[in-house]
């Protein structure tokens, strides 16, 4: 069977009902299936991948090694297991760090996929392709936060969830209900993080027209706020700490989860940098970056896009 | 009624982009002419809700723009002047995602874009990505992306500019079909006269932010009862008493656009001096007739001699 071609010409259309949050949902939509096809993102999410099994392997060592410390009696393991805590770290330590590392990887990721957001935007003329039609402003940032929050959501909140999943699984019942707890302060750590580098990464891409370029300053940014405020802190001055995103990050989490301290691998490793006296400063300094991003991405489209 | 203004300014600072722009307009097609910085995209602009008049009232399709923006944007379509894009995208992706912001569900949406990549003779393009595509390519993907959701008002700013004469051509050929077809009316923005005698019923004249003229092209085309075409019959000798009594009077005699007719502009609408002038330098008129402008003359005749210094051949800026 051949197909046949129908020449329609100009079609009318019934009266269009779109539902609430229509065009919000159809941005992120567009905007992650643009991202996808570029090669940059796989790789950049495949790295996200890594970090978050390199911790399910952790957690599944520290969860069997305080199991047998818990059913060993007497053995030469349960023995050793005793010390687990002070050697490879509990299961907060492994939740913990995992945020905290993978944010760096998550901040390259957003770099990758979420730098042109806006900026591809505003240089190729698209709000004009937007804004003529019956499209608020809030459908276009609640799209763009969508699309952009997808992204640490995908690589920091699920896998977390996963990992605590996994913790809990394979955890004996004794163990399982001291680990219950950590689900809601470890996820809300895990959102309050994608949250901010969602709003920072959205305000970084407001302020500029090429998504590259935007991509490098945000990574280069992150990366240079983190150093000083680490460095500074370690020469005294200890609320320039507050300063490094990466330190408000490991602070708030450990402090959210309780993760004690810093056992010998962990510090082996390096896996759990410096933190700030108070979880609560720097959480609230994470807000703060939070919406400073937002502020600028708000400001930005009040200027270009008027009505 | 298509677009209704009343008393609508608009400044930018000191600068007065629009003054009083008082109109009422309806029709298939209005064409909105004026030179460069004429108004023509900030008029479009507040017609469309993207920004606001400094004061005066909008209204398109009936609906008062100022109040309520979204549901004028709801049954508007816009092409703006440049090459907006969506980059990453194909064609067909480009549309489908236009008609989905309408509100259009992801089926529906694909649909509508393959009928109006067709429609818009981009079918075989339909899956190159947009930044692919030349100028005209991209005026017509803009026309299929503000025809998504099919909108009652089209409005095209510049459709035609940077485009080589055969894509030019079939551009308003497809304005044609759309306004003859059953499409949604249109108001095109363009400093381009033909693209205007082509597609449109009725123009808008606009100067330096100020309206020069409203109605169809046909009032504007009125012929000028100072202005004739005169065939005379008689020797050189009497011709020439001819053309003398005529410059006497403080008319203006030229060659004509056709062989052997005069080109007689008179300083009253008056005819009886063509007649006195024949007699008295003894030729014959053969044919006198009242002279419709063409609509360059007739815009250059609208707008102000500032404004004409700036104008080039064709009435192309």
């Amino acid at each position: 069977m051949k197909d046949r071609v129908i020449e329609v010409g100009y079609r009318r259309l019934p009266e269009i009902q779109a539902g609430p949050g229509h065009a919000a949902r159809t941005i992120a939509r567009w905007a992650l299936t643009l991202a996808w096809r570029k090669r940059a993102t796989k790789i950049s999410l495949a790295a996200c991948a890594m970090v978050a099994m390199g911790h399910a392997l952790g957690i599944v060592v520290v969860v069997l090694l305080e199991a047998a410390g818990t059913f060993g009696g007497s053995t030469p393991l349960a023995a050793m297991s005793l010390n687990v805590d002070r050697i490879v770290g509990n299961t907060q330590e492994v939740l913990s760090s995992f945020v905290s590392a993978q944010t760096y990887f998550t901040v390259i990721a957003l770099a990758v996929i979420g730098g042109g957001l806006i900026a591809e935007d505003r240089r190729y003329g698209a709000f004009d392709l937007y804004f003529a039609r019956a499209l608020r402003r809030r459908d276009y940032l609640l799209g763009k936060l969508l699309a952009a929050g997808a992204i640490p959501a995908l690589t920091i909140a699920l896998p977390f969830v996963l990992l605590w999943l996994l913790a809990v699984g394979i955890a004996p019942s004794t163990l399982r209900l001291s680990l219950l707890w950590l689900f809601v302060p470890g996820l809300i750590g895990a959102l309050v993080t994608s949250a901010v580098l969602t709003a920072t990464l959205l305000g970084a891409s407001a302020l500029g027209e090429r998504g590259r370029t935007i991509g490098v300053v945000f990574v280069f940014g992150w990366l240079l706020l983190s150093a000083v405020g680490e460095s500074l802190a370690s020469n005294g001055l200890a609320t320039a700490g507050y300063l490094s995103p990466a330190r408000d990050v490991a602070t708030m989490m450990e402090a959210l989860l309780d993760a004690g301290p810093a056992s010998a691998a962990a510090a082996a490793l390096e896996l759990r940098g410096s933190v700030n006296p108070s979880a609560l400063l720097s959480t609230l300094s994470l807000l703060g970056f939070a919406s400073l991003g937002l502020a600028v991405l708000v400001g930005r489209l009040r200027r270009e896009v008027g009505g | 009624m298509l677009l209704a203004l009343r008393g609508v300014d608009k400044r930018f600072g000191d600068t007065l982009a629009l003054s009083d722009i008082t109109v009422s307009l309806d029709g298939r097609a209005v064409g909105l002419l004026g030179p460069n910085g004429a108004g023509k995209t900030t008029l479009m602009r507040i017609l469309l809700g993207l920004s606001s008049p400094s004061q005066g009232d909008v209204e398109v399709l009936g609906i008062d723009v100022r109040a309520r923006p979204y549901e004028a944007r709801a049954r508007l379509g816009y092409a703006a002047e440049g090459p907006q894009r969506i980059p990453g995208l194909t064609g067909v992706e480009s549309v489908a995602y236009a008609a989905e912001l309408c509100g259009l569900g992801r089926r529906p949406a694909l649909l509508r874009a393959h009928e109006l990549l067709d429609l818009v003779n981009l079918g075989d393009a339909r899956d190159r990505r947009v930044e692919t595509y030349s100028t005209g390519m991209h005026q017509r993907i803009k026309v299929a992306m503000a025809l998504a959701h099919d909108p009652a008002l089209l409005l095209l700013d510049e459709p035609t500019t940077g485009l080589d004469p055969d894509s030019r051509d079939e551009l308003l050929e497809l304005l044609v079909s759309l306004r003859d077809g059953g499409g949604p009316a249109l108001l095109l923005s363009t400093h381009l006269l033909h693209d205007v005698e082509r597609t449109c019923d009725r123009c808008m004249i606009l100067e330096a932010g100020a309206l020069r003229f409203a109605g169809s092209l046909g009032e504007l085309r009125r012929p000028n009862p100072q202005h004739y075409d005169v065939r005379i019959d008689g020797s050189e000798e009497a011709r020439g008493r001819f053309v003398d009594t005529l410059v006497g009077t403080g008319a203006t005699v030229e060659r004509g656009r056709r062989a052997g007719v005069l080109d007689v502009h008179l300083v009253a609408p008056d005819p009886r001096v063509l007649w006195s002038a024949a007699e008295t330098s003894g030729v014959r008129l053969w044919h006198l007739e009242p002279r419709a402008p063409s609509l360059e003359e007739a815009f250059l005749a609208t707008i102000s001699a500032e404004a004409r210094a700036g104008t080039g051949p064709g009435g192309q800026p």
